[in-house]
């Protein structure tokens, strides 16, 4: 590689901060689904991510998490399919606006509905536009040969990626345009599956409630319920703040759009850390004083109200200066 | 290393209630000890009517045999309930796990501690021990004298022993596995 492709790859590919792509291709995965085929620069390798995973675009001034639906392998391209809503936000007509050679950022792939290494047959159910994350699993599963069945429920002659699910999974797909059977499909799924299953859902809140009472009054404990709701949480850029380390008595600036961890580790300060999406309380750091901004899922309301100490994946600070002890 | 980071479980003293969401269930009762908390469990599936296949028996071996006949056609919504002395309560944990079983699907109850079983890192041996953790064991495979560690193996469902003195000595010589 000459110096040149790796700077242009530097850029494009770094070790933190936004994805800068551009799109490469686009089509209509159904009636008002646009599917974005997004790369980098150089057509380079972009980072790995687990089936289920979320792909934050930077959609003018608002960031949308869409699904990923690609196995996420070594992907050269990133695919999403964005359902147009007329009364949205404006991230889904902004998407659907794109074409060809446009430019866009993106956060880097965060995972939140991943499979379960261990489990012994995957039940896959899908809502709507709900379709794509479990497309990510199902291309996943086969490549991996693991057992897994999909139901899709779908509005006849609305349903997104149809002809690929169909030679992707063979007799595994079960289409279900008509309500009553898909519901009947999941009762009798949530009845009788072997021990060792895991359920993941992907649609409207509405479905994803049923499904998961239902399944709570047929015993199935939590572990094995897994969901992925449309409205993932895609956190706004934030404030600059500069941390200041106690221990090494060192000052970091951490400017808009950087996390605090990231820009803990871009100054060579090692911080532990694990989800980066503040759900697994690897990178708790003790604040010695300063007023943090909580924006994790670990730390309780007793905890975030204490003010003494701060998931630096997600949270920030609310005053220009946060004292940590490290 | 504290104790807080410990993987050696800590047993509740009272037993845990039967888990009444539980569609179908099995209730192992290892040893004298566990026959009244199996017998209130296997009571609590009867009174909700929920089918339960229970057995009452001092051989590990009989309680694992019902353990994978159950799990071959369990279906989610099972939940397995274990009462016993504690090396046999965690073998049963692991095997269920093996088999597919989640945590919160396994209910157990510790009725004593009147031994451990440590696995040594060094020659896979199993050697039953009343010494407590961070007590020394002589292995009953290399012979090599091991510190039983602070801890479980979930998957193997023993105590981890490692050579006491592992940096002073020469390794005990091993066949090639």
């Amino acid at each position: 590689m000459t110096a040149t492709s790796l700077a242009a790859a530097t850029t494009a590919v770094g070790s933190v901060g936004p994805l800068s792509l551009h799109v490469v291709g686009t089509d209509v995965a159904a009636t008002g689904v646009r599917t974005l085929t997004l790369a980098g620069a150089e057509g380079e390798v972009l980072p790995a991510y687990p089936p289920g995973s979320h792909l934050v675009l930077h959609c003018g001034d608002r960031r949308n998490a869409y699904s990923l639906t690609g196995c996420g392998i070594r992907p050269r391209t990133y695919s999403v399919s964005v359902l147009l809503l007329a009364e949205g936000q404006g991230g889904s007509r902004w998407v659907h606006g794109l074409q060809p050679g446009d430019q866009l950022a993106a956060d880097r792939p965060r995972s939140a509905f991943a499979p379960v290494v261990t489990a012994r047959h995957h039940l896959l159910v899908a809502g709507g536009i709900g379709i794509t994350p479990l497309l990510s699993h199902a291309r996943a599963a086969v490549r991996w040969d693991r057992s897994f069945t999909l139901l899709y429920g779908y509005r006849p002659g609305a349903a997104a990626h149809l002809a690929e699910l169909r030679e992707l999974c063979g007799s595994r797909l079960h289409e279900l345009p008509e309500l009553p059977d898909f519901l009947s499909a999941v009762e009798s799924a949530l009845s009788s599956s072997p021990i060792g299953t895991h359920l993941y859902a992907c649609g409207p809140a509405p479905m994803l409630d049923g499904v998961l009472g239902r399944a709570a009054e047929l015993g199935w404990p939590e572990e094995r319920l897994h969901t992925e709701r449309f409205s993932a949480a895609a956190l706004d850029p934030g404030e600059p703040f500069e941390a200041v380390l106690r221990r090494s008595g060192r000052r970091v600036p951490v400017p808009s759009g950087v996390s605090l961890l990231g820009a803990l580790e871009q100054a060579g300060v090692p911080v532990r850390s694990m989800c980066r999406q503040g759900v697994c309380g690897e990178c708790r750091v003790g604040v010695l004083s300063g007023a943090p901004l909580h924006r994790d899922l670990f730390l309780s309301d007793e905890e975030k109200a204490a003010d003494d100490s701060v998931m630096c994946c997600v949270s920030r600070s609310s005053d220009p200066y946060l004292e940590l002890d490290l | 290393m504290g104790t807080e980071h410990t993987s050696v479980p800590r047993w509740q003293a009272e037993p845990p209630a039967f888990d009444a969401r539980a569609r179908s269930c099995t209730v192992l009762a290892l040893g004298h000890d566990a026959e009244p908390v199996a017998g209130a469990w296997t009571a609590g599936a009867c009174s909700a009517g929920i089918p339960v296949s229970a057995v009452r028996t001092d051989d590990l071996g009989e309680a694992l045999a019902l353990l994978e006949a159950d799990l071959a056609s369990a279906v989610v919504g099972w939940r397995l309930h274990v009462a016993g002395p504690e090396a046999e309560v965690l073998h049963v944990q692991a095997r269920a796990r093996a088999l597919g079983a989640v945590d919160s699907e396994v209910i157990a109850h510790v009725t004593g501690v009147p031994a451990r079983q440590v696995l040594c890192l060094h020659c896979d041996a199993v050697t039953e021990t009343d010494v407590l953790v961070g007590g020394a064991v002589t292995c009953a495979g290399c012979g090599g004298e091991l510190h039983l560690y602070h801890h479980v193996s979930r998957r193997l469902g023993s105590y981890l022993g490692y050579l006491a003195d592992a940096e002073d000595s020469d390794p005990p010589v091993l066949e090639t596995r």
